[in-house]
């Protein structure tokens, strides 16, 4: 019989996957991630729990970093729920969303809210800034494929705005 | 009607608050050690905690990685208190072989004759009578033995307190992430974010503050190694100079005692290397005041080095490091000083820096309220 005393000892090397690491496998930003650096992520990240219709951020409200929804739906709008309430997009399991609160100490832009009851993970400055004490390169990768998916973002506006310019 | 409201509020608030203090003033009796226990063991977790995250990154287990870096630590520890020891020992064994007990009685009263003779007029007592000593002797006695048994108490407390902080500091290694997962858990949705900002803050002020604190016993080791070798210490050797200077610079740390604390080794080397040079038992300082074994210098470079520490080194390093006015600082050691005596003076600093970032972080949440 296996002692729960020892098992707890050595849990590390129990390479079992959660299902944080399962999610942040899906996310872009940690492409090319070892088991250990999803462990060292995990350790870093929140779980959050929001219930239908609860706010995850308001628009303007300070922000500090980025969520990854592990299960449910989030939608991003502008304006209130009953002036004009503007959808952005909707998204769910595996994506991301106020990245942008990485970078920078603006408010944030737009609304986040849950439209079932959803998991999140948080991942926020100061988590990266702990991280890039501690594991510069992971640090590194993380900003790297960060900074590509907002270059990979910024190229489909311009598309997008040319197109409109070109219509007109 | 609403400033109404708002006085019955603050009343309310009022009576809350003070009946706060009259529960925490009750039982703090009670709590002091435990908490004291357990903030000593999160200053240790938060020196310790990046070493033992860095090895756990390598062999993938934290368990192991807490049990490493632990053993590790206390092998330094025992490496430098058994080496410390054993050069003190020799120290002692050279002492012991080249005095005996008659020549140290004659080298005592001729010390005590030189330095009565040295003094001023008005400073000399009469001699005492042999009935005087014999009470006085009895009297000496009976206070040592029972210094000794509450040294004894002492010891045993000291030990039962060093004990239990190295186990909550071992649980704190192990599971530091896990305690901070829940506690943040804990924090409401609405309030998450700033919540985490502000763990995040107080987190870097403490280990800011570790950082300046472990500047500033470094500066007072070095200075107080430089001091002696420039004094010479009349013959003790590098080895002990160094280790003299370690201890000076890690004692440092207690405020009022440490200092002193930190001169005891000094003197003792020099007192024990010294004895039967009649050099250095007429020797005088600056040539004025009597420093027999050169006592009086060792007592005034350590002055001068705590002075250079406290009112320079301190205040600029530590200060900025919590981001606090060098004038808050010696108010916060004051206050400190004043409330708990030296362990207050211990914890103001840190204290002062956590309620600074919780200050600000509130009138961060009360400027944003309608976006939370």
């Amino acid at each position: 019989m296996k002692s729960a005393k020892w098992e707890n000892i050595f849990k590390g090397w129990n390479n079992k996957e959660s299902n944080e690491i399962l999610t942040l496998k899906q996310v872009p930003v940690f492409r090319d991630f070892q088991y250990s650096d999803f462990r060292e992520l995990e350790n870093l990240m929140h779980k959050r729990e929001y219930k239908t219709g609860d706010y995850i951020f308001k628009n303007r409200a300070p922000g500090e970093g980025m969520y990854i929804i592990v299960k449910g739906n989030v939608k991003i709008t502008v304006g209130t729920r009953s002036k004009k309430e503007n959808v952005f997009a909707k998204l769910t399991d595996g994506e991301f969303f106020g990245e942008l609160a990485l970078f920078d100490d603006e408010p944030r832009s737009a609304n986040a809210i849950a439209t079932e009851n959803t998991q999140l993970l948080g991942f926020f400055t100061q988590d990266l800034m702990t991280l890039q004490e501690r594991n510069p390169v992971l640090g590194q990768k993380i900003l790297f494929n960060l900074g590509g998916l907002l270059g990979e973002r910024l190229r489909k506006t311009n598309s997008l705005l040319v197109k409109e310019q070109t219509k007109k | 009607m609403r400033d109404q409201k708002n006085y019955i509020q603050l009343i309310y608030r009022i009576i809350i608050g003070l009946i706060l203090v009259w529960f925490l003033s009750t039982i703090w009796p009670y709590i002091s050690n435990v908490i004291l226990m357990l903030v000593f063991a999160f200053l240790f977790t938060t020196i310790l905690l990046s070493s033992v995250d860095n090895l756990e990154r390598k062999i993938n287990n934290r368990g192991v990685s807490v049990l490493l870096v632990v053993i590790l630590l206390l092998g330094s520890i025992g490496g430098f208190l058994g080496s410390f020891i054993s050069q003190i020992s020799k120290q002692a064994i050279d002492f012991s072989k080249r005095v005996d007990k008659e020549t140290l009685t004659i080298e005592f009263a001729n010390l005590v004759e030189k330095f009565t003779s040295s003094l001023p007029s008005f400073l000399k007592t009469g001699q005492s009578s042999n009935e005087d000593f014999a009470s006085k002797l009895a009297e000496f006695t009976q206070t040592v033995l029972g210094s000794l048994a509450s040294m004894a108490g002492a010891v045993g407390n000291f030990m039962f307190l060093a004990t239990m902080i190295f186990i909550f500091t071992i649980i704190l290694l192990a599971e530091y992430h896990v305690f901070r997962k829940s506690l943040v858990s804990m924090i409401p949705n609405k309030y998450f974010e700033i919540g985490l900002k502000l763990i995040f803050n107080i987190e870097k002020s403490v280990s800011s503050y570790l950082k300046g604190q472990f500047l500033s016993a470094s500066s007072v080791a070095a200075m107080s190694i430089a001091g002696l070798i420039i004094l010479n210490l009349a013959g003790a050797n590098l080895t002990l100079i160094i280790f003299i200077g370690i201890i000076a610079g890690l004692s440092n740390l207690i405020p009022l005692i440490g200092p002193f604390v930190g001169m005891v080794p000094a003197i003792l080397i020099s007192f024990m290397n010294n004895i039967g040079n009649d050099a250095s038992t007429a020797h005088m300082l600056f040539g004025v005041l009597p420093s027999p074994f050169f006592i009086f210098d060792i007592i005034l470079m350590f002055l001068i080095v705590q002075q250079i520490e406290g009112n320079l080194i301190t205040p600029t390093l530590v200060g900025k490091s919590v981001g606090l006015h060098p004038m808050l600082v010696m108010i916060s050691l004051l206050v400190g000083g004043t409330l708990l005596g030296p362990l207050g003076m211990l914890f103001a600093v840190p204290a002062s820096g956590i309620i600074k970032v919780i200050f600000k972080e509130i009138a961060f949440v009360r400027q944003n309220a309608q976006y939370l």
